[in-house]
């Protein structure tokens, strides 16, 4: 099956342990940056996609560069911390950025798909939703707009999603 | 960091490269009455390949072209590097 989804890559890192900073997650509005701090004081980072294709699980450092970039605008401090590690994983991007809850036209194969970057706030209503969808064989009102065939009829989601072609957006 | 063989320029780092999705992608063909199928193939539906993947990329702080790259999507290998007008074969 052919889904208007791609895989790319995420990076994220981490630094040595400071002193208690921020007891908050931070996000950057202007740019695609977070940042919040661990219990052990590690500040935990991340942001854009490498931007390209990718099942790699890891980045390259160009990406990594212009996201600490960011961070560092926001809170120059950043620039005296060492980098403990860093990783990469492996996102299903849609392509407007929000993800597909629907049956499917094979028989017992449904899909619960396209989270993106995100998803984990939402998982709770999309487990639900999904659950409602397997076990009544049809989409429940709050997934309905969330269905595979809005690629095909253009009834696209505008919900500051962020797909395939994040420079765009 | 991905070192990309441009075909008019010649070795280049990933820096000076913006990415352009799967070149394999055909646009359907003009003034042909086009299903909404056709369209969404077109426009949204990707195969994603794991493996080796040709797709597009432009030099944009070198010369500016558009080029056609095979490359592994698991492990960043690059193979083949092509014009815009060269065929994939």
């Amino acid at each position: 099956m052919t889904l208007p989804i791609e895989t790319h890559l995420l990076q994220a890192c981490v630094s040595e342990p400071v002193k208690p900073v921020l007891d908050n997650v931070v996000t950057f509005g202007a740019g695609h940056f977070y940042i919040s701090q661990s219990d052990k004081g590690e500040m935990v980072m991340g942001g854009d996609l490498d931007g390209y294709n990718s099942y790699a699980q890891r980045g390259n450092l160009p990406t990594l560069q212009h996201v600490l970039t960011e961070g560092i605008a926001m809170m120059p401090f950043l620039s005296k911390l060492k980098m403990l590690r860093t990783w990469g994983g492996i996102m299903d991007m849609s392509m407007d950025g929000s993800p597909i809850i629907d049956k499917t036209h094979i028989e017992g194969l449904y899909l619960n798909c396209g989270w993106c970057y995100g998803g984990f706030k939402a998982t709770p209503a999309s487990g639900w939703t999904f659950a409602h969808t397997i076990a009544q064989d049809r989409v429940h009102d709050l997934n309905a707009g969330y269905s595979l065939n809005r690629f095909n009829t253009g009834h696209l989601l505008d919900e500051k999603g962020l797909g395939t072609k994040t420079w765009i957006s | 960091m991905l070192h990309i063989k441009c075909p008019h320029c010649g070795m280049r780092s990933q820096n000076e490269f913006s990415y352009g999705g799967d070149a394999t992608v055909k646009r359907p063909e003009l003034g042909k009455e086009i299903s909404d199928q056709d369209w969404n193939n077109f426009v949204y539906n990707r195969k994603s390949l794991r493996g080796k993947h040709w797709e597009l990329w432009q030099h944009l702080s070198g010369c500016r072209q558009w080029i056609k790259i095979q490359r592994d999507t698991a492990t960043h290998e690059i193979f083949k590097t092509l014009k815009a007008n060269e065929e994939i074969s």
